[in-house]
């Protein structure tokens, strides 16, 4: 059925395998900037996070390129599709999981994705057939005649993103899908989003401020103030940060870590805990790590994480360190 | 674009029919105001014939049950943006403006169905003339359900929280129930309140259900307006406060105003 409601999408060139590309995009809230430039691309099949702590810019971002809010100045395009003219279009080809859950509690869980499928205009069969799909693969089956409102928040949270891709998009956003759970229900939630990625080839681009949980994707965009500040791949990122990592304890840290500056470059400190990184050799390390002051509470040499890559290139004293 | 909206409106329905009390009261609230402040009313009025005002109030009990039927489907709006089922409407390939046009059809769906239900009820208790107008009746059931729906999308729009429900219940909802023609003829108002009657869309849709209920000398006195006249406000009352509504929907989504997306349960 063709009407104005559905424009026909024009479909994407063929060359063009980017699914996210964003130039120089930019939000304001009257005074406040809450996304200054944000310029990425993201191509088909990618698994990319975005990572900054909270007022980053991070959901600004997601609204702004799933066209459900103007961005103030730039431009993106969204499989293929200017955000600014083709937001039906856009809608049509992606699912978007917000911080918040989108579902009615007081349907239940069968209903709730019956809902989703039709409101896409989904026929029945197909949305039945993929409704018994969705409930297999987020593990729903015995819940489906549950109310929304009865869910754990895990399960809730893996209804919302079974809902979020009843149409089988072809890029996925999921905003902060985490947020507000426990351990297990969290590594359950990423568990259920390799499947999705693995079985029907979604690209995904998600926030996350929990930085341990994106070490398995493709790429990773630091955002901070509104603007990304370092891209990479975890690894690659990860590697180049040194070795090994050097995190002290002491009573006076503000005296040892000066007196560590001197030796190991510039360090990161907060509260009684210093960290530095250790690009120096292993001889070197340990005879000034003997020359130390005896006050130490603890010395501890760890493999780098992505949250001292973050560290590192949102720090003021530090950004530039890496590059 | 119709299985969209068919979900729409099937889920205000299920919503409806699940909350049994809110539709229990859709019933009661006419049929207490009714038997209640009919006959109360009505010895007041003509000590000899009570019933003469009971029958007067018919046509005004079936508005009051358009009024807030289609309002509070129009205000579920509120719930909408705080559970997130808006959230998932706004990602639909939809424009935004349909979500607002979308809402409006289920607001009057759910109202006509609750009204139908009122005038059966009054119907088999003997209240309803025999020689009542089918047709009549279904243009006052749907036009004023589509002002009531309008109205209603216009106040969700600026007021959309939940908090300001009983706000909206006491400064719109009522005075646009009393100052209509539901419980007294409008000629008889004084002038100033009068006036207020004659600018508010109601009127109109009490108006047009009287002349589709009342016959004879009950219609003469109660009547202020031609059917005509009475369709013709409706409708373009709705038009326009629907349009105002989409516009505004729109603009402040679009401009990423509405809190909904950021915040709720």
């Amino acid at each position: 059925m063709t009407s104005t409601f559905y424009p026909k999408p024009d479909p994407p060139p063929q060359s063009d395998s980017v699914a996210v590309r964003s130039r120089r995009l930019c939000k304001h809230y009257g005074d406040i900037v809450a996304l200054e430039d944000l310029s990425l691309e993201v191509p088909f099949g990618a698994f990319v996070g975005l990572l900054g702590p909270n007022g980053s810019g991070k959901t600004t971002s997601m609204h702004c390129l799933t066209t459900l809010v103007e961005p103030t100045d730039g431009s993106a395009w969204v499989a293929g599709h200017a955000i600014r003219s083709a937001g039906v279009a856009i809608r049509r080809d992606i699912g978007v999981v917000f911080q918040n859950p989108a579902l009615d509690p007081s349907l239940t869980v069968q209903e709730t994705l019956a809902f989703a499928a039709a409101i896409r205009g989904l026929p029945r069969r197909i949305s039945h057939e993929r409704a018994e799909a969705m409930l297999a693969m987020f593990q729903l089956e015995g819940k489906r005649d549950l109310r929304v409102g009865t869910l754990s928040g895990g399960m809730r949270r893996a209804l919302d993103i079974a809902r979020s891709v009843i149409h089988r998009p072809r890029i996925l956003f999921l905003d902060e899908p985490t947020l507000g759970l426990d351990v297990p229900n969290r590594r359950r939630i990423w568990d259920h989003i390799a499947r999705l990625r693995r079985e029907e080839g979604a690209t995904v681009l998600f926030t996350t401020h929990y930085l341990e949980e994106a070490e398995g994707c493709d790429t990773v965009h630091f955002l901070a103030g509104g603007r990304i500040v370092g891209s990479g791949s975890p690894r690659e990122l990860i590697a180049r940060m040194g070795a090994q990592m050097l995190e002290i304890e002491a009573d006076d840290i503000e005296a040892t870590a000066h007196a560590l500056r001197l030796e190991l470059g510039p360090g990161f400190r907060q509260g009684d805990r210093a960290l530095f990184r250790l690009t120096s050799s292993r001889g070197e390390v340990a005879s000034m790590l003997r020359s130390l002051p005896p006050d130490l509470r603890s010395v501890r040499r760890r493999r780098p994480t992505l949250d001292d890559v973050f560290v590192w290139m949102t720090h003021p004293e530090l950004r530039g360190e890496l590059l | 674009m119709m299985l969209p909206l068919w979900a729409v409106i099937r889920r205000d329905l299920v919503r409806l029919l699940r909350q049994r009390g809110r539709l229990a009261a859709a019933l009661a609230r006419p049929m207490i105001w009714f038997f209640v402040i009919g006959s109360g009313v009505g010895v007041l009025v003509e000590p000899a014939a009570p019933e003469a005002y009971q029958a007067y109030l018919v046509p005004g009990m079936v508005g009051m049950t358009l009024l807030f039927g289609a309002t509070l489907v129009a205000l579920s709006v509120a719930y909408d943006k705080e559970f997130g089922v808006m959230r998932m409407l706004v990602t639909a390939p939809l424009p935004q403006y349909w979500i607002v046009v979308a809402k409006t059809s289920s607001a009057v769906v759910s109202a006509t169905l609750q009204a139908s239900l009122v005038l059966l009820v009054l119907g088999v208790l003997g209240f309803i003339d025999g020689s009542f107008s089918p047709l009549l009746l279904l243009a006052g059931l749907l036009g004023t359900a589509l002002a009531c729906a309008g109205l209603g999308m216009l106040v969700a729009v600026w007021t959309g929280t939940l908090e300001n429900f009983a706000l909206v219940m006491n400064f719109v909802i009522f005075p646009t129930f009393f100052l209509s023609g539901a419980l007294y003829p409008v000629a008889n108002l004084p002038p100033v309140l009068r006036l207020v009657a004659t600018i508010n869309p109601f009127t109109y849709g009490v108006d047009l259900l009287k002349h589709a209920l009342l016959r004879g000398d009950a219609l003469i006195a109660a009547s202020d307006f031609s059917p005509l006249i009475d369709l013709g406000v409706l409708v373009g009352f709705a038009a326009i406060a629907t349009l105002v509504a989409s516009l505004r929907f729109s603009h402040e989504a679009r401009a990423g105003l509405s809190g909904f997306l950021r915040s709720g349960r």
